[in-house]
């Protein structure tokens, strides 16, 4: 065997070596420090962030709007329009957290100045974070957040560029953050938002979609309260409205309460419209588990015993089986990460050592292998007895 | 609240298929390890993610050195000892080249791939023949020497080939068999799996790189390669690794010149007799190691004297309709409009549009990749890191959709299918989303260049004198064999392989 020559042939291994270590002989004994690459990424997800309340504002009767800035002073995040902030409170002993999609765009959480924001309805009995929210927080309280979360947003190489939303309630607020974005020039899109709210008075963000109105954003507000004197349209989404304020290839775009979305799959589903162009966005964790097939009926009112393991450590806590593992954690103080609250984001994977849980049936985003391994994720989990999970240390 | 043991024998920084292959040959050697991984599941950039209700593979093209079940590679070996049960299934192809004026899909086994060469390229069957059975000849020396080292001499004997061959670049290895150019094209695909052109890539690495995918074909996990990451995970815990995930390890605490343990962010000290770890080099060096003055200068001069690899931009594709539908024929695609190597090297310190262009159809290895009616279909490059170095976060969002539009367009063309019509997910994964998921530096996923100057042969050679800090041993791409997932889980076993070693000279050093 020869390639060159025996001599220099055999010489090989050494003449690699001898050039190896002249590289390094050679090179700068100065650290490059540099990353780049990490920086981007760190301005598009820095992770958790400590947050200000800069201003709360009045929205309507029943809304506010809360902005945020960073506590550090240091610039927001980098997001796209669509896109919620998993926003944490403290509350004594316990912790709170919650998905908000931001009705703010985002070019203004840019800059020095730069600020993200959120608007959200007072509940009627249930949802007391929204209450809180409304009636407890006040400008200046420091809390935690996310930002930049979700899959809800417009994607060019995905979504026809004429876009019609279809929103209901406090639904409305990703694409109020994508009609500002628009009328700012900065997302090449076109969007018509058919806006459903109950009556003409508390229509969310009414003055602030206004002002995006122009070219390229058409809001059409649709009321389902019998309201004398209003001359736009009425009643629910239905096929034919949809149809009537569609043209040509479109992409639909589904925000709001769990009831709209029942009613619009129905409706969807008489226009003929590909897979591909319909996109709804998750709706956190439902009302009442225990309606779903499957939950057990004699589980739903009991308590059982979770016990949670991190690292060496265990803690045994109380938990309801109609509450998900996640709210177990968070009524006892230990924190989990969550983002979407649905199913689907996997945040809060969590391994179930032992016993059994009802898996939400909507929404279970869990990869296969995790499924064969008992891997949950537990903002959709429901301890049907005693159950001992293992989280990560926080 | 106490939340660790108050020491342990091993601590491992990043749970990726290297830091847990050290796990698992550490647990079974019975040491206690505790794995601190940064993100929520294992595997670095092998897992998956759901995306609108489907699984989508994060990374991996087709495992190496997988070998079939009776005839397992050391790779494939090494999971069956630990008892990782993967379900492999076998991609059926090598490649199919889509190259100027060449469209041949090739088959694994160095035969039939000299055959189909010689189909194309008449009277070129020996010649590519005796060129695979050198690479195979090379690559069971590497093979058995990383085993059993033997002296220079008893290497000329035995292994001849292999010595003859080191010092030299592919090109050169390959001027020698004076082959047709198209010929030398079908033989130049792979190169993207290793990332130096031909000018500067050792003969070595091209020798192992094609005797085991050409000469065993390749393999990937049913379950995508989050299965393979979790069953490793799930195994590792069994034998009494603690595994922790969500944990930032900030710093690797050294004293009297050896790794002690370390602090994470959430300001956890733990303690340990050695410290496995997989973050960068550049970054222990620069910014990990406490005290910093534990660092000599030649540690900074060994990072700064070599060359980072490649990193990574993927756009991951679900269509509406079938491979079948859409004309997708084959599991994995090369495409470019030149096949030469260090044109290709220099283009990938560029934003694109990239000529060279890798594409797979997961649905053609694994039927039930995706639900019915739909496939799987990801187009990759592997850039340098320079020219990504310069994109700014207010500039990323465009760059990413133009440099994704164009590897679109591209095979679209080709496909003679308008791809952007049948999308029903789509992610782009970038270098700085490697970043955001692994920690890894620069978004980097390939370590350091392998070329001449920083040759395999030449790494195993000088390992020991660039140890620059007692118990502490790195794993990962930025290790001896490189990039790949197959070489992450043996640059995972030798760092474990090294904790070993100076367990049991310190043992008999004691004993004396």
């Amino acid at each position: 065997m020869k390639v060159k020559g025996f001599l220099k042939d055999v010489g090989g291994a050494s003449r690699v070596t001898r050039a190896r270590l002249a590289a390094f002989e050679s090179a700068s004994a100065t650290p490059e420090k540099t990353d780049p690459i990490g920086e981007a990424s760190k301005a598009w997800h820095p992770g958790r962030l400590e947050l200000k309340v800069a201003q709360i504002r009045t929205c309507t009767k029943t809304s506010k709007t809360v902005r945020f800035v960073r506590a550090d002073g240091g610039e927001l995040p980098y997001f796209y329009a669509g896109q919620f902030i998993a926003l944490e409170f403290p509350m004594g002993e316990t912790i709170i957290s919650r998905p908000y999609s931001l009705s703010s765009a985002p070019y203004q959480a840019r800059g020095k100045e730069g600020f993200a924001e959120i608007t959200v309805r007072r509940s009627k009995g249930d949802g007391f974070v929204c209450d809180y929210i409304n009636d407890t927080l006040k400008e200046g309280d420091t809390v935690y957040g996310t930002m930049g979360c979700g899959q809800f947003y417009y994607e060019p190489l995905r979504d026809a560029k004429n876009v019609v939303a279809l929103a209901g309630g406090t639904g409305i607020t990703p694409f109020a953050s994508m009609a500002k974005e628009i009328a700012h020039g900065t997302l090449d899109m076109d969007l018509t938002i058919l806006f459903g709210s109950v009556s003409s008075d508390d229509i969310i963000l009414k003055e602030e979609l206004e002002a995006c109105e122009g070219e390229h954003v058409h809001i059409v507000h649709v009321l389902s309260g019998d309201e004398p004197g209003w001359t736009g349209e009425r009643g629910f989404l239905s096929a034919d409205l949809i149809k009537k304020y569609s043209k040509g290839d479109t992409t639909y775009f589904i925000c709001g309460p769990q009831v709209m979305y029942n009613f619009l799959h129905g409706e969807l589903a008489k226009m003929d419209i590909p897979k591909r162009r319909v996109r709804f966005e998750v709706f956190g964790t439902p009302k009442d588990i225990t309606r779903f097939d499957g939950f057990p009926a004699e589980e739903k009112e009991a308590m059982h015993n979770l016990t949670v393991v991190r690292g060496i450590h265990e803690d045994v806590i109380p938990a309801k089986a109609a509450e998900s593992l996640v709210v177990a954690l968070e009524r006892a103080g230990i924190r989990i990460e969550t983002a979407c609250r649905s199913g689907e984001c996997g945040l809060c994977r969590t391994k179930v050592l032992s016993g059994h849980v009802f898996i939400c049936p909507e929404g279970d985003g869990r990869r296969a292998a995790d499924k064969e391994f008992n891997y949950v994720h537990a903002c959709s989990a429901y301890p049907v007895g005693d159950v001992k999970i293992k989280i990560p240390i926080l | 609240m106490k939340f660790y043991k108050d020491h342990y024998d091993v601590i491992v920084i990043g749970g990726a298929l290297a830091g847990l292959s050290s796990a698992l040959m550490l647990a079974d050697k019975g040491l206690d390890v505790l794995v601190l991984e940064r993100h929520n599941l294992p595997g670095g950039i092998a897992t998956s993610f759901v995306r609108g209700g489907i699984e989508i593979e994060a990374a991996l093209h087709e495992m190496m050195s997988i070998g079939s079940k009776d005839n397992r590679l050391k790779v494939g070996k090494f999971f069956d000892d630990m008892g990782v049960d993967i379900d492999w299934l076998k991609v059926p192809e090598c490649y199919h080249a889509s190259l100027p004026g060449i469209e041949l899909t090739l088959h694994p086994g160095l035969e039939t791939f000299a055959k189909e060469v010689d189909s194309v390229v008449p009277g070129t069957y020996e010649k590519v023949l005796r060129l695979l059975n050198l690479c195979h000849t090379v690559f069971d020396s590497v093979n058995e020497l990383s085993i059993h080292p033997m002296s220079k001499v008893q290497m000329l004997m035995k292994h001849e080939a292999f010595v003859k061959t080191a010092g030299y670049s592919t090109q050169e290895v390959l001027d020698t068999f004076e082959l047709p150019q198209k010929a030398l094209d079908l033989l130049a695909p792979y190169w993207i799996y290793v990332g130096s052109g031909f000018k500067d890539l050792p003969f070595t690495i091209y020798s192992v790189l094609m005797a085991d995918y050409v000469g065993y074909g390749s393999y990937i996990p049913h379950r995508f390669s989050h299965e393979m990451s979790l069953k490793m995970a799930e195994r590792a815990e069994a034998m009494g690794v603690q595994i922790e995930y969500r944990q930032h390890v900030e710093k690797i605490l050294v004293k009297d010149g050896k790794a002690c343990g370390v602090r994470t962010q959430r300001g956890d000290e733990i303690h340990a007799d050695y410290v496995i770890c997989s973050a960068y080099p550049h970054k222990v060096y620069t910014s990990m190691i406490e005290p910093a003055s534990a660092v000599p200068a030649k540690a900074i001069k060994m990072v700064n004297g070599r060359r980072l690899s490649l990193t990574a931009f993927s756009v991951i594709l679900i269509l509406d309709k079938t491979a079948e539908e859409l004309g997708i024929k084959d599991y994995s695609v090369f495409r470019g409009d030149t096949m030469d190597t260090d044109l290709l090297y220099e283009d990938l310190a560029g934003l694109g549009p990239y000529r060279y262009l890798t594409c797979i159809c997961h649905n053609l290895a694994n039927p039930d990749a995706t639900p019915a009616g739909t496939c799987s279909y990801s187009i990759t490059t592997l850039p340098r890191v320079d020219g990504w170095k310069t994109v700014t976060a207010g500039d990323y969002d465009r760059v990413k959709h133009e440099v994704a539009k164009q590897m679109i367009d591209d095979m679209s063309a080709y496909l003679g299918v308008n791809l952007l019509d049948h999308v029903l997910e789509i992610v782009i994964e970038t270098p700085m989303t490697v970043n955001h998921y692994t920690g890894a530096w620069n978004g980097c996923i390939y370590g350091f260049a392998h070329t001449m100057e920083d040759h395999i042969v030449a790494r195993l050679q000088t390992a020991e004198e660039e140890h620059f800090i007692d118990h502490l041993e790195f794993s990962g791409a930025h290790q001896i064999s490189g990039d790949g997932m197959g070489p992450a889980v043996t640059n995972g076993r030798k760092a474990a392989k090294n904790v070993l070693d100076t367990i049991a000279k310190e043992k008999e050093a004691a004993a004396k």
